[in-house]
């Protein structure tokens, strides 16, 4: 079991060397104002045997999952994904029990997973990018306010195995207030990373002791204080600080790299919002408004091309219509301010209700139109279909969308290889929508004070009483009612038809017939 | 008044002129405006046009729920251009108006009406904007009544093959027109069977021989033309089948046939069945009757077998009315397009209805049917854009009101037709004969 803890101090704030103290045994924290990843790598043989089992099914793993909670996202930490647990995977040769996974998952994470195996679950992204690691083929999205289900997980299954049950509690103690979670495996390295990142310390300050590993050899713990300084290239994110082994290392050391980056940052000001303007109706238009600073291009090398794109991730319960947005018609895009419909992947039928749609929802890339950066404000609309929920006894059910990702993606230049970021983040579902040599610049999401990055929106639905006068039996009863009578109605008058015509038509018809001879 | 319909040059060049600024009115609003006049529908025809044009199969695109040959129709319009684009809803206003002229034509041949008056009653059809705006938004509704006035045509004028193949290849489109098969037969030479049944029954008299009665009417049932008809038409709906089959396979089926068994219609329609199909298709129903199953009994009961029966011998296109109505209206799913159906035969049914004859009754008629589908609209409305939970009570029973209301036109129409004499049409087409 290696770990990893970064802590990543903003340039502003300031750093007194005895916040960090460096003993034989621990690395002592006090009071350290800094965001933090926790990166732990584990070997397969230091999990439980059922996630080893459900892993080894899979070419490759990963799980990213976001909290509800707006976070800052510092580079190199900078990428997003909408709030809730995605599962990307490819599955591996032969054959693995599918359901397995899924049953793991729910294990893992509590029983709200949905999730019955891949192939009824998962959707299957359309991959345009061909890296090294490639994308994964299968993808899965729940919504998951809190970890608590998974810290469980970890202090009943792993750490009572764990050769220092206490720290592993506290660590897994510790996931509950994280930001976003990582986890990552595949079939190479045959490793399972876990990484929980916090945007900011905690009340006070990070004040702990780090112990140094209880297992000597094949265990290590290293430790980064580390801030991010400008870089010399602009596809380049430059770090200095210092770094220690824990229990190795009588002191800190400092340090000084930098590396290409998929992912960057941009300024706090570059933020936006959506919403669902009322009245939502069946038919909800989630608007995403940027303020001016998040209409400026990137920094990114002058003969890049950048374009502003967002990301939805929507349940099944919502849709787009994909003819409606694939559309080429300026009129349509420009009253919307998109540029084009780039991808799109799962439930996408434009009829089924909720209860008849296996898949989790679909996902959709959008390109943004972008006024003259003088325009005050932008608002971008993407015109969404909600689907028939059951009835319920309010008439009416919530829907809860995640806010999508928005972000600047601009083509690097050739020979950029973003592989050997040692913070590098990959799978986040949008990434491989583009080329292997795309950078993303992040905006950040700016709700109203103590609101979710998510829109709970109101479905009308059948009003079903339990008792009263709308009830299931009395609707059936009276459409039957309703029905007969109408029948019986109708029925009746055809029969005065009959009866009219007098002792039957043949009789008054040979009559006329009689005559007319 | 009437000297306008005198002048028929004046009547269809208002029909062609309404179409032709609808057209016009319709590409510039596509063109300047995000709210756009094409129907969806169109945009899903002219996508399968487009595949087909590229050799591949119209089921390529998703909700294409008709036959080939539509798509196949439609071809010139993945051409580029505005004007190719507008091909189909050419073709379409064009059949609205050849559909209004053959209704005209048939008024005065088989129902002896002045020319002037034939073209005041097809104006119904010719002159409805409603009409008009259906089929230049690009809804292939025309296409289909210009098929069915050409079938009631062909039938009244005892073309039987013709009649036949129509009837074929209107199934073939819309699944709905096999309902006049049974109206067509019971019609078609009904008086050789009066006059069969009378030679059969008269000599032998008495109660005795009923059974032979029977089957002599059995006999005398079925007659050359009647076979014809079923053979032409059993014939060219086959043939269409098995080659639609051959060339796309099982998504034809699936798609053009099949979906309409499998479908659930959970959605919110007119149809009285719509809150019951919700609940039903949720799995919230208590009763566990399943009547939804039944729902067919009704309709086909009364458009299939009684209503024709009973008045397919008096006047065939008022049969084919009372059958349309009949079947929309107990359709487990209805909206509004569903209503060209049977307006294509009103020009054929006022002339001689109680609505003309008392005003007031088909003032009251009128009103009510726009009212209690504007009743509907509104809560559909108030559903869909205020986002009100109004599927109960106020769709279902604004749902349930507009079937009442349909009940008590349907129970107009039957009498009004029950009262026709039996050979009202077959009279006057003899009498034009003569003349």
């Amino acid at each position: 079991m290696r770990r990893r803890i970064t802590l990543l101090q903003h340039a502003s704030t300031p750093y007194d060397p005895t916040q960090a103290h460096v003993s034989p045994d621990a690395l002592s924290l006090r009071t350290l104002d800094a965001a933090r990843e926790d990166r732990t790598t584990f070997a397969l043989d230091e999990i439980p045997s059922e996630l080893q089992k459900a892993l080894q099914s899979c070419y490759q793993f990963h799980v990213r999952w976001a909290s509800e909670r707006p976070a800052g996202a510092p580079a190199p930490f900078a990428s997003r994904v909408s709030s809730g647990l995605h599962v990307l995977f490819t599955p591996g040769e032969g054959d693995g029990d599918g359901a397995a996974l899924c049953q793991t998952l729910k294990q893992v994470f509590g029983d709200e997973v949905d999730c019955v195996s891949p192939e009824a679950s998962f959707i299957t992204p359309p991959i345009l990018s061909t890296r090294f690691a490639a994308s994964a083929s299968a993808q899965f999205y729940t919504r998951l306010p809190s970890l608590g289900s998974l810290a469980a997980y970890i202090e009943r299954s792993v750490c009572s195995s764990s050769s220092d049950p206490d720290n592993c509690r506290a660590q897994a103690e510790a996931l509950r207030s994280a930001d976003s979670l990582d986890i990552n495996y595949d079939s190479i390295s045959h490793a399972l990373t876990v990484s929980g990142f916090w945007a900011s310390a905690p009340q006070g300050g990070w004040t702990e002791e780090i112990a140094k590993p209880v297992r000597k050899g094949t265990d290590q713990i290293e430790v980064g204080l580390l801030g991010a300084e400008p870089a010399k290239e602009p596809e380049e994110i430059k770090m200095g600080g210092l770094l220690g082994v824990v229990g190795n290392d009588d002191q800190l050391k400092p340090t000084l790299f930098s590396f290409p980056a998929r992912h960057h940052g941009l300024p706090d000001e570059a933020t936006y919002s959506v919403s669902s303007p009322p009245p939502t109706g069946l038919h909800p238009t989630m608007t995403i408004t940027l303020p001016q600073a998040s209409l400026h291009r990137p920094p990114a090398p002058p003969d890049a091309t950048c374009a502003l794109h967002t990301y939805l991730t929507l349940p099944s319960t919502i849709f787009g219509d994909k003819y409606q947005l694939s559309t080429t018609d300026p009129l349509f895009l420009s009253s919307h301010n998109l540029a084009a419909l780039r991808a799109v992947a799962g439930e996408t039928d434009l009829e089924a209700p909720d209860w008849s749609v296996s898949r989790w929802g679909s996902t959709w890339l959008l390109e943004l139109a972008t006024p003259d950066p003088t325009s005050e404000e932008w608002n971008v609309t993407v015109p969404l279909h909600l689907r028939y929920l059951k009835p319920s006894e309010s008439g009416i059910r919530s829907a809860a969308v995640p806010w999508p990702v928005v972000f600047w993606a601009c083509t690097a230049e050739d020979g950029t290889k973003m592989g050997v970021n040692p913070f590098d983040r990959a799978n986040l579902g949008w990434d491989g929508l583009f080329g292997p040599r795309t950078m993303f610049y992040q905006l950040h999401p700016a709700p109203q004070p103590g609101a979710p990055l998510v829109e709970e929106l109101e479905v009308p639905v059948l009003r079903l009483e339990n008792e009263g006068l709308f009830q299931g039996k009395v609707i059936e009863l009276a459409t039957v009612a309703v029905i007969s009578l109408g029948f019986v109605w109708v029925l009746w008058k055809l029969g005065l038809v009959v009866r009219g015509s007098g002792g039957g038509a043949d009789a008054k018809k040979r009559e006329k017939r009689g005559k007319a001879e | 008044m009437a000297s306008v319909f005198h002048r028929p040059s004046l009547i269809y060049g208002a029909a062609i002129a309404l179409r032709l600024t609808l057209l016009i009115y319709g590409a510039w609003q596509d063109a300047h405006s995000a709210v756009k006049y094409t129907d969806i529908d169109y945009l899903v025809f002219t996508d399968a046009a487009r595949y087909v044009a590229r050799g591949e199969s119209p089921y390529a695109r998703d909700t294409y729920r008709y036959t080939p040959l539509l798509a196949w129709l439609l071809v010139p319009t993945a051409s580029p251009g505005p004007f190719f684009f507008a091909f189909g809803k050419v073709l379409f206003a064009l059949s609205d108006v050849l559909a209004g002229w053959l209704i005209a034509r048939r008024l005065v041949s088989s129902y002896g009406m002045e020319p002037a008056r034939a073209l005041k009653y097809a104006s119904v059809w010719l002159l409805n904007p409603m009409v008009a705006n259906i089929s230049t938004r690009g809804s292939s509704e025309g296409l289909l009544c210009v098929l069915i006035v050409a079938l009631l045509c062909a039938a009244l004028s005892r073309r039987v093959v013709l009649a036949g193949v129509l009837l074929g290849l209107a199934v073939h489109l819309k699944i709905y027109p096999f309902v006049y098969a049974a109206s067509i037969v019971w019609w078609l030479d009904r008086e050789r069977e009066v006059s069969a049944t009378a030679t059969t029954t008269s000599p032998s008299g008495g109660s005795g021989s009923s059974g032979n009665g029977v089957a002599g009417k059995l006999i005398a049932f079925i007659t050359p033309a009647r076979i014809r008809l079923a053979l032409a038409a059993l014939t060219t709906f086959t043939a269409l089948n098995i080659t639609m089959y051959l060339l796309y396979g099982e998504p034809f089926l699936q798609h053009t046939y099949l979906h309409h068994l499998s479908r659930i219609d959970h959605r919110h329609n007119f149809s009285p069945y719509s809150s019951l199909l919700y609940l039903v298709a949720a799995g919230d129903v208590q009763t566990g009757w399943r009547f939804e199953s039944l729902a067919f009994v009704p309709q086909l009961v009364l458009s299939v077998v009684v209503i024709p029966l009973v008045l397919g011998k008096r006047c065939l296109a008022g049969t084919m009315l009372a059958q349309t109505f009949a079947f929309v209206t107990f359709n487990k799913v209805c909206t509004s397009q569903y209503f060209l159906w049977y307006l294509i035969f009103l020009p054929f049914y006022l002339p001689r209805s109680s609505l003309l004859r008392q005003p007031r009754r088909g003032i009251t008629v009128a009103v009510l049917w726009v009212v209690s589908q504007a009743l509907w609209l509104q809560q559909g409305y108030n559903l869909e854009f205020l986002g009100q939970s109004s599927f109960v009570p106020g769709l279902f029973l604004a749902s349930l009101g507009f079937f009442a209301v349909n009940c008590w036109i349907l129970g107009i129409i039957v009498t009004d037709v029950g009262c026709l004499s039996v050979q009202s049409e077959g009279r006057v087409k003899a009498k034009g004969r003569v003349e």
